[in-house]
């Protein structure tokens, strides 16, 4: 799931103390400003790429083929920063799980899918999330944060989250039919290890899943917006 | 040099600060589960296992044995107290997560009526492995229940009732998902037949004994009224030699029954299930080994917490 909340998380109470913790090394410092610019112009292509390709068509339709391989390598890539990034593990490595579970064994499983505007949207709301995302670490890890990327992370999920979501839910519903025709990574009985496996079963309890865990999330976003931004209003009237 | 005069003690509330109970001519030699005995009489409702008391709201939780006096307060102490909700005595989790496993693989042997398909319900195997393994499987938990009733001597520790349910969904379910396989009318019995079935049989049977060689042991250590003070050691018994390479010879034989019962009935749930099990296993055997080694300065050097010369 884009779990926008996940990193949102910690890094905002690192926000409030971080003059009371120590900082990574200096080597580590930078391998880590060097890996989130990295990120933040991956993503920053595949925004681009999007709006070009948008231009030259003149249609929302099949935007995906345009930016499939950056998308693929850039989300791919976000499983380096399981236990690197300043968030808790099990929810980075959770993020990070559902998005690259969207990518590979959904979008690149299932063709038929590929073409479906859904895929358009949730596409748009991760670009858009992971660029804000990339340079808000970027910029905290150089100590200048300029107020309007704060802002943006912790704003923008209020509407970027739910579009996310949406365009994930509906992609995976759409893959329903294609899953259940084929039989893709499905086993059945019997087999000498005695082992079935539905996947068309599986990505219906996926689906469920976002149920409870959705909500969870967003409001935990929320009230990480409340404590992050509310805390710097009342500093400013302090001032 | 004990003060003649008595403590006065206020337990509040760590979020609202308002007074839950105030009680006077409290003993200076009083302990912290003394102290929770008084708050249970004020609110029945929370007996003392499920009271944690704090000095400072934020601060770590006061252990039974803590004495008044020499905790930093003056005559009047202050102590916050958190509902840890409703608790269990281990006896009756360890009950409720065995009880489980043992009667949901016997609905899914006898094809209860709605699991499978309905021409089978009631029908039984063509495979001897199969009863079998529910024989096994029985033998496994009943062993675990005696255990739990005659054998383990549990400290008066319990356990918060969400923690309990979570095991016993896992340990349910995970029995529900391999039973449902193994008593499947579609069931593969394994690729090398009887004599597979047999070494893992012969496996899953010495491990068994290994396991609750090991348990009698641990047992008798405790019972010899040193408390913790001894380190485990092998007895007469062969099964418990293995003490001479593991801190924890009760995880290697569990683990080592599984792996049997996995090759006795060639099941992919039961393979995964014993590997979520040893990594369980391997991350408590740890946690005792580091115990071990802090208490006893002079504990063998040979010992690792699991597997012998490995882990």
């Amino acid at each position: 799931m884009a779990a926008h909340a996940a990193t949102g998380a910690k890094t905002a109470t690192n926000d409030v103390s971080h003059k009371r913790r120590k900082g990574p090394g200096a080597l580590a410092t930078v391998y880590l400003v060097i890996y989130n610019v990295v990120m933040t112009a991956g993503w920053l292509v595949i925004a681009v790429g999007l709006v070009r390709s948008y231009l030259a068509k003149g249609s929302y339709h099949g935007l995906y083929y345009s930016i499939e391989k950056p998308l693929k390598f850039f989300q791919t890539g976000a499983v380096l920063e399981v236990g690197i990034v300043p968030s808790s593990v099990v929810l980075t490595g959770f993020q990070v799980m559902s998005r690259v579970f969207l990518t590979w064994a959904v979008t690149h499983s299932v063709r038929e899918v590929q073409n479906e505007d859904s895929v358009l949207l949730f596409v748009v709301a991760w670009t858009i999330t992971e660029i804000i995302r990339y340079s808000f670490y970027t910029f905290s890890l150089l100590n200048h944060l300029p107020y309007l990327i704060k802002w943006a992370r912790y704003t923008l999920f209020i509407v970027l989250y739910p579009m996310g979501v949406t365009g994930e839910l509906l992609t995976i519903y759409s893959a329903l039919p294609y899953v259940q025709k084929t039989g893709l990574y499905s086993i059945t009985l019997p087999n000498k290890y005695n082992f079935s496996f539905d996947y068309h079963t599986f990505l219906i309890l996926t689906m469920i899943s976002y149920i409870p865990l959705f909500p969870q999330l967003y409001f935990h976003m929320m009230r990480q917006r409340k404590k992050v931004l509310g805390h710097l209003e009342e500093h400013s009237k302090n001032e | 040099m004990s003060r003649a005069a008595f403590f006065e003690v206020e337990i509040l509330d760590p979020k609202t600060k308002a007074q839950l109970c105030f009680l006077d001519k409290v003993e200076p030699h009083a302990t912290v589960a003394e102290i929770k005995c008084l708050l249970h009489k004020c609110y029945p409702k929370w007996y003392p296992a499920r009271q944690a008391l704090k000095l400072d709201p934020k601060g770590k939780t006061l252990k039974d044995d803590e004495i008044l006096e020499n905790l930093p307060v003056g005559t009047t102490a202050t102590m916050y107290f958190k509902d840890l909700g409703p608790q269990l005595g281990w006896t009756m989790v360890f009950l409720a997560e065995y009880i489980g496993p043992l009667f949901i693989y016997l609905l899914f042997y006898f094809r209860l009526p709605y699991i499978y398909s309905p021409k089978y319900t009631f029908t039984s195997s063509p495979y001897p492995v199969v009863p079998l393994a529910c024989l096994c499987h029985s033998f496994h938990y009943v062993k675990r229940l005696i255990e739990t009733i005659f054998v383990h001597r549990f400290s008066h520790g319990t356990m918060p009732l969400r923690s309990m349910v979570k095991n016993c969904l896992y340990y349910w379910g995970f029995a529900a998902w391999l039973a449902y396989y193994i008593n499947h009318p579609l069931y593969t019995p394994p690729s090398y037949g009887n004599r597979q079935i047999y070494y893992a049989l012969i496996l899953f049977l010495l491990c068994e004994a290994g396991n609750f060689s090991i348990n009698l042991a641990l047992n008798n250590l405790k019972s010899d009224g040193m408390g913790s003070g001894k380190i485990p050691c092998p007895t007469r018994n062969p099964f418990t030699w293995l003490f001479f390479f593991v801190s924890c010879p009760n995880y290697t034989y569990e683990v080592g029954a599984w792996i049997g019962f996995t090759f006795m009935t060639q099941c992919v749930p039961v393979a995964l299930f014993t590997l979520v099990g040893f990594i369980q296993m391997t991350i408590w055997a740890r946690g005792k080994h580091k115990m071990y080694l802090r208490q006893f300065k002079d504990y063998p050097a040979l010992r690792m917490a699991i597997i012998p010369l490995f882990l």
